[in-house]
C-alpha cells in the first residue's frame, strides 16, 4: 500500500486529469484515503466525485495521473484491483427480473465465487425475508442494501460507495450507516463514501477528502477540520477590554454577541493573557465550525 | 470463465424474454410447417397452388426455414446484453471483472448456445411434422444431419456476435434493436445486388445448406448460386468481423 506522511493509504490519487471536451471534470486531483477508515469523499455536485471512483475502478480512463489501490496500479493490475474492492457506482446495477438472491447468484460468480455467503451477508444487511422477491418490487432502500450485500460478496478490504445513502428513508439510513461503520470498527475495512449530504458524513466519517471543480479542497481527520482553523470561542465579562488586551498581546479578535473569536489553539496562553488584565473566562473552549461552514468556504471558489 | 458463463446461464434463464421468443419461434415455425407439410394434405382444395412437400427433401426445406430466422440470435443477444448497457449494469459487472474480453466471450458462448439450441429444436420439431406429413419415404443421412445442425450454430455464432457488435456500437437497447432490425431487412435487400450478395450475411447463411436454386426468381433470392463451402467460409469471416468489433466497441469505450 502507498504511503502517505507514515499513514498507509488503500487509496492513491496522483494529478488525476479527465476532460469532456472542454468541461474539466478533474483538475490534476491527488489525494490519499488512509486504510482502515470511513471516509467521506464530499464534494458539491459537479465535484468530479463520481469520475473520480470511475478512474478508480477502471470505468474511466483519465488523461493523464495515476492511481494506486490497495497498493496496485490501476491502469496496470485493474483485474487484481476489482477482486479486493466492492462497489457501487451510480445507481446499483441490479437485475430488476431477478429476485435479489438471483442478483447475488450473478455477482457472486461474476466474482468468480459461489453461493456460499450469500444468506450471511442477506442476513448482514437485513434482507432475509426478501431475498426470494423479485428486485422490481423493492424499494429504493432494499436496492441500495442488496447492492451493498452484492459489493461485500468478494470480502473486499475497500469499499467505494457512491452516493449510498442517497433516496434512503431514515430507518434505511440508519442501518446502513450502521454496517457501514460495523464494517469499519469491527472487521478493519476501508470504506469511502461519497456524498453531498454533509449530515450524513458528519455523523459516519472520520476522515475527509473534500473536492470542488475537480481538484482537492481539503484531506484530514474530521475533527481537523472542524476544529475551527485554529480558533478559540471566548465568552468573558467585559468583552471589549478582553479584546482590546488580547489585540495588544497579537492575537487577531473578532466579537460577536458578546462572544470573541480568537484567532489561536492555545487556550492556556488565551487564559494567561486575559488573568494577567484581571478578566476570567467564563468559557473558553475551541471555535468547532459546522461542517456545512467549512464546506462552503471550502467549495465556493 | 465457468463461474462467468454460469452467471450468463441465470441472467438468461432468469428473464422471460429469451422463452417469449422460443414461444414466437415456435409460433412462426409451426405455422410453416403447417401451411406447407400438413395444409396441402389437409386440405387440397384450399391449398391450390401448394404442392404436398415430399421426404426426404421436406427434412431440408425444414431445417432451410428454420436456420433462415436469423433475427432470432441477433435479437436474442441484442435484448440481453442491451438491456445491461442500457442501465448502469453493465459498468456495475466491470467492477466484478475487469476482463472485458472474458465478458464478451462469455455471452458469446452462453448466447450462441441458448440460440442454437431453440433453432435445433425448432429444426427437430418441423422435421417431426415432415416426417408425418409429408409424402413419400426417405430420410436424410447422418453426415446431412450433422452438417444442417453444424450449419445451425455457425449461423448463431455469426448472428449473436453481430447483436454483441451492434449492442457495443450503440450502447443502448433501443438504437441496438433498430439497427439490428434495419440489417436484417436492409443487408436481405441490399443481397439481392449481386456484388454485394456474394458477401452477405444474409445470403451466405441461406446458402450455408446447399446452393439456392439459381434459377428460382432468375437467381434473385439471397444466397443464390452461393456454394455451401463459400458460404461457411463468408459467414466465419462475418462472425470474426462480428466478434471483433464486439471487442472493440465493449473494451475500448468507457461503460
Amino acid at each position: 500500500m502507498g504511503e502517505g506522511g507514515g499513514v498507509t493509504a488503500a487509496v492513491v490519487a496522483r494529478d488525476l486529469r479527465k476532460t469532456y471536451g472542454k468541461t474539466v471534470a478533474l483538475d490534476d486531483l491527488s489525494f490519499e484515503i488512509p486504510a482502515g477508515s470511513l471516509t467521506g469523499f464530499l464534494g458539491p455536485n459537479g465535484a468530479g466525485k463520481t469520475t473520480t471512483f470511475r478512474a478508480l475502478l477502471g470505468l474511466t480512463r483519465v488523461d493523464a495521473g495515476h492511481a494506486e489501490v490497495l497498493g496496485m496500479a490501476v491502469d496496470s493490475e485493474l483485474a487484481r484491483i476489482v477482486k479486493k474492492v466492492g462497489a457501487i457506482v451510480d445507481e446499483p446495477g441490479l437485475l430488476r427480473p431477478l429476485t435479489g438472491r438471483q442478483n447475488l447468484v450473478v455477482a457472486a460468480h461474476t466474482l468468480g465465487f459461489g453461493h456460499e455467503r450469500i444468506d450471511e451477508l442477506a442476513e448482514f444487511v437485513e434482507l432475509t425475508d426478501d431475498l426470494d422477491r423479485l428486485v422490481a418490487g423493492y424499494s429504493k432502500g432494499m436496492r441500495q442494501r442488496l447492492a451493498l450485500a452484492a459489493a461485500l460478496l468478494g470480502s473486499p478490504e475497500l469499499l467505494l460507495l457512491d452516493e449510498p445513502l442517497d433516496g434512503l428513508d431514515p430507518a434505511g439510513q440508519q442501518t446502513f450507516k450502521r454496517r457501514l461503520r460495523q464494517l469499519v470498527d469491527e472487521e478493519g475495512r476501508t470504506v469511502v463514501i461519497s456524498s453531498h449530504n454533509l449530515n450524513d458524513v458528519q455523523a459516519l466519517a472520520d476522515h475527509i477528502v473534500v473536492v470542488a471543480k475537480g481538484s482537492l479542497r481539503f484531506q484530514g481527520r474530521l475533527s481537523e477540520l472542524l476544529d475551527g482553523g485554529g480558533a478559540m470561542r471566548v465568552t468573558v465579562e467585559q468583552p471589549e477590554t478582553a479584546a482590546e488586551q488580547l489585540r495588544s498581546a497579537g492575537f487577531t479578535v473578532s466579537e460577536s454577541d458578546g462572544v470573541l473569536l480568537v484567532s489561536t489553539d492555545d487556550g492556556r496562553l488565551v487564559s494567561k493573557t486575559l488573568a494577567e488584565a484581571g478578566l476570567y473566562p467564563s468559557a473558553l473552549v475551541p471555535a468547532a465550525q459546522s461542517l456545512e461552514t467549512v464546506f462552503l468556504e471550502l467549495t465556493s471558489t | 470463465m465457468k463461474l462467468l458463463i454460469q452467471a450468463e446461464l441465470v441472467k438468461l434463464f432468469r428473464r422471460k424474454a429469451y422463452l417469449l421468443m422460443v414461444v414466437i419461434l415456435a409460433g412462426l415455425v409451426g405455422m410453416t410447417a403447417f401451411f406447407v407439410v400438413l395444409f396441402p394434405r389437409i386440405a387440397p382444395d384450399l391449398a391450390e397452388g401448394l404442392s404436398p412437400i415430399s421426404k426426404p427433401d421436406g427434412y431440408l426445406f425444414g431445417a432451410q426455414q428454420v436456420i433462415g430466422q436469423t433475427w432470432f440470435p441477433l435479437i436474442l443477444a441484442v435484448m440481453m446484453l442491451g438491456t445491461e448497457m442500457s442501465g448502469t449494469f453493465w459498468a456495475t459487472t466491470l467492477t466484478r471483472e475487469a476482463r472485458r474480453l472474458r465478458h464478451v466471450t462469455a455471452r458469446l458462448l452462453v448466447l450462441s448456445a441458448a440460440s442454437w439450441a431453440a433453432i435445433a429444436a425448432a429444426i427437430i420439431g418441423f422435421s417431426v411434422v415432415v416426417a408425418v406429413g409429408a409424402v413419400g419415404e426417405g430420410v436424410l443421412s447422418g453426415t446431412q444431419w450433422v452438417r444442417i445442425f453444424g450449419s445451425a450454430l455457425l449461423i448463431q455464432v455469426a448472428w449473436v456476435a453481430l447483436g454483441l457488435g451492434l449492442v457495443g456500437l450503440f450502447r443502448s437497447i433501443g438504437p441496438a434493436i433498430g439497427a439490428a432490425l434495419a440489417f436484417s431487412f436492409g443487408e436481405a435487400l441490399l443481397g439481392l445486388w449481386r456484388p454485394y450478395g456474394n458477401v452477405s450475411l444474409t445470403g451466405n447463411s441461406s446458402a450455408l445448406l446447399g446452393a439456392v436454386d439459381p434459377d428460382v426468381f432468375g437467381g434473385m433470392l439471397p444466397g443464390a448460386g452461393i456454394p455451401a463451402e463459400r458460404a461457411a467460409v463468408v459467414v466465419g469471416m462475418w462472425a470474426v468481423a462480428a466478434l471483433a468489433l464486439a471487442w472493440w466497441t465493449l473494451a475500448r469505450r468507457d461503460p
